[in-house]
């Protein structure tokens, strides 16, 4: 005896070649498409080695603005993600479908869409032709770039919030602002916490890119550096940048871990 | 005043348009301090009934007026009534990741300083009367505990101390035992009953077991396809035709009481 043959594992067999065809047809596509060449890129290798030997040594005579310009990132990353938080935190409580009626949360959560949809580099060369160079606008950058991003993920940690105690305090007389703070916050803390950390890391690596278009920090001197052709010292300060990342890394995922 | 905490009229609960009516109820009324008991089958309007009284729901039609407010009012959607009626629900409704004193304390959030409350400041008669709450039931050793690590049992006593700590003129309970082992249900029903009493706070209780009910409550209310078919003030003790008219069936040994008012405890 035999069990009847499934024929559907056969359409499944299809199915599947033809997603591996489409992918390949995908690939070819973006690979014509920005004229992708793997002669030119090993042409390029000599001048690639040219480029980081120009790098070494890296100069350590400029750990002045090394220093510096570290504390200045790192300055805009923490005051960028403070203002962004706050800003989300009331923001995101208008959006959290469950506390407020639809004509306030649904254009809230627009507007945190729109926000979210404006790549930061934009919003800091907006900042900087309204505000002027340095740290300043980046900060602005940073603060509203986070609130996009923030805003919607305090929402969803507000609507992930369990109702039963929420109502138990509104039916005890707690006032709006009290079933906030005393149910609704303590459960969805760890959360926001967890979330808010995550996202003073990548505003540590976005704040580096900054600098760029002239707002303030490493990136800044990286551009200066690189324009000038020093690039002993861009060597130096792009050291820098990596064991601030990797340490930012380690130590959001250790706090992150305990908050679980 | 010998007001009555608790007085409906010709009340009438309907969800929706097309459904009948859930909730029929001609008249009820529950003095100042009566410890009173709703049984009847799952669906038969108990919750319904509660929701009503506590003023979660408004009704469809008729008149309620609990604690002197008449529930259609302004003024019953407002602190200074709600604050006055102390829940206790099934799934407990605490904050879990708070701690039992916390949870307590949550209980004069109606009485405190809107404004303040916010930044944690509470009043020194707030923290008394959130003490003296977990005190009364059991709770002093666990205030600090976080809710989330406590017990079933523990829990809902949590529960009591914040409905407690509202100081509060009615005790609601909504099935506030059956998510709980019967041994553990007796104790709990008794602390619900005596701390009501102890404040001479009007309590009522939704109770799934009828023996519970006529052990813990001085009246005992039953429901049948939202309407009341027994009140044991005019219809006398609770009997086998009682129980029958409640619950559509004769009545098994589990819930008959027992002549001599012991209980069977039943080990889970």
């Amino acid at each position: 005896m035999t069990a009847p043959v499934d024929q559907t594992s056969r359409w499944a067999g299809a199915i599947r070649l033809g997603t591996v065809l489409i992918a390949v047809v995908l690939i070819a596509w973006a690979w014509h498409g920005t004229e992708f060449d793997t002669v030119r890129l090993i042409a390029g290798i000599p001048r690639m080695a040219e480029f980081l030997a120009r790098m070494v040594p890296p100069d350590m005579g400029i750990a002045n603005i090394v220093v510096l310009s570290t504390i200045e990132t790192v300055q805009i990353a923490f005051l960028g993600t403070v203002l962004g938080a706050v800003a989300s935190l009331v923001l995101g409580l208008m959006a959290a479908a469950n506390l407020t009626p639809p004509w306030v949360h649904q254009p809230v959560k627009w507007l945190l869409g729109i926000v979210r949809g404006i790549p930061v580099i934009l919003l800091a060369l907006l900042f900087v032709s309204s505000v002027g160079l340095g740290p300043f606008p980046g900060v602005l950058a940073v603060a509203v770039h986070s609130t996009g991003m923030l805003g919607k993920f305090y929402a969803e940690a507000f609507e992930g919030a369990q109702r039963g105690p929420m109502d138990a305090l509104a039916t005890a007389g707690a006032h709006r602002w009290q079933v906030v703070r005393f149910a609704a916050l303590p459960q969805v803390g760890p959360d926001i916490a967890r979330d808010t950390l995550f996202r003073f890391e990548m505003n540590l690596r976005e704040s580096l890119v900054l600098g760029l278009v002239g707002a303030g920090g490493i990136g800044f001197y990286i551009q200066l550096y690189t324009r000038s052709f020093h690039y002993d010292k861009v060597a130096t300060l792009t050291l820098v940048v990596l064991v601030l990342v990797i340490a930012i890394e380690q130590l959001s995922f250790f706090v992150r871990r305990r908050l679980s | 005043m010998t007001d009555a905490a608790i007085r409906i009229d010709g009340v009438r609960v309907r969800y929706n348009d097309q459904g009948g009516d859930v909730l029929d109820i001609e008249a009820l009324t529950v003095p100042e301090g009566q410890r009173i008991a709703f049984i009847g089958t799952s669906g038969a309007g108990k919750t319904t009934l509660l929701r009503l009284i506590n003023g979660l729901i408004a009704p469809t039609a008729g008149r309620i007026v609990i604690l002197g407010e008449d529930l259609t009012s302004e003024n019953a959607r407002q602190r200074e009534f709600r604050r006055r009626i102390g829940c206790i629900f099934q799934e407990f409704n605490l904050v879990e990741r708070s701690s039992a004193y916390r949870n307590a304390l949550c209980g004069r959030l109606g009485w405190a300083g809107p404004v303040a409350s916010l930044f944690g400041m509470f009043s020194d008669t707030d923290h008394a009367l959130a003490a003296k709450a977990l005190a009364e039931t059991g709770l002093e050793n666990f205030a600090h505990r976080r809710v989330d690590s406590l017990s079933g049992g523990q829990r809902q006593r949590v529960a009591i101390a914040r409905a407690l700590a509202q100081d509060p003129a009615l005790l609601c309970a909504d099935e506030p035992v059956s998510n709980l082992d019967p041994v553990l249900a007796e104790d709990m029903l008794a602390l619900i009953a005596n701390s009501g009493a102890r404040r001479g706070a009007t309590t009522v209780m939704i109770v799934h077991h009828p023996a519970l009910a006529e052990k813990h409550a001085e009246r005992i209310i039953g429901l049948a396809v939202g309407r009341i078919v027994y009140d044991s003030a005019s219809d006398g003790p609770l009997n086998a035709v009682a129980l029958r008219s409640i619950y559509g069936r004769s009545p098994t040994p589990e819930t008959v009481p027992l002549p001599d008012g012991e209980h069977r405890r039943q080990t889970a």
